[in-house]
């Protein structure tokens, strides 16, 4: 087990804190939570790449950074227009 | 364990403790505005510390520029999605992103 294997697992521990807002907090928290979980998302595949020593892995974070980004103003243009 | 390993898991478990502190943040918050603050927090400390750690590792290769490209949008581009999530949760809860005229200055 490699340090960044243990820190993968700290970060997937820190999405623990974010689904009790999912699941009671209202919609716009939610979106909220869902764009700290795409940076968590982003984090976690960027230590597990490392951890793995697969450098084609790494290709994999900047597709979750984007994505996260572009999913986060579609919510937030969703959320302002329609709720 | 030699001081580059050290190091490397200093910074790691710093970084990975102030995402955990940006969960709890938002997890224990009020409002959504203080929430977005944690949020937005999660793309700066953190990341940067788990980057470093991970450049120590493997320096300026093909694997330490994904990972600076990954971040970097995130740190980048993060502040326009909470300024939309911001601007939304406005529209929700006040009907629009306008001062109300209690919180216009005198």
């Amino acid at each position: 087990m490699t340090a960044f294997m243990w820190a993968s697992f700290g970060l997937i521990a820190c999405f623990v804190p974010l689904v009790f807002v999912l699941l009671f907090g209202r919609e716009i928290d939610g979106v909220v939570a869902l764009e700290l979980c795409g940076t968590l998302t982003t984090l976690v595949l960027i230590c597990l790449a490392q951890a793995f020593g697969r450098t084609a892995y790494f290709t994999l974070p900047v597709i979750s950074a984007t994505t996260t980004v572009v999913g986060g103003l579609v919510f937030a243009r969703f959320f302002g227009r329609v709720l | 364990m030699t001081t580059q390993d050290l190091l490397v898991d200093v910074l790691l478990a710093v970084g990975v403790a102030a995402q955990l502190l940006c969960s709890i943040g938002v997890a224990v918050m009020h409002s959504v505005f203080d929430r977005l603050h944690y949020a937005a927090a999660a793309t700066t400390v953190g990341p940067f510390l788990i980057l470093a750690a991970l450049l120590i590792r493997v320096g300026l290769t093909t694997q330490g520029l994904e990972a600076i490209a990954a971040i970097g949008v995130l740190f980048l581009a993060n502040p326009l999605v909470v300024n939309a999530t911001a601007r939304a949760a406005r529209r929700m809860d006040y009907g629009g992103v306008d001062a109300l005229p209690e919180e216009k200055g005198s």
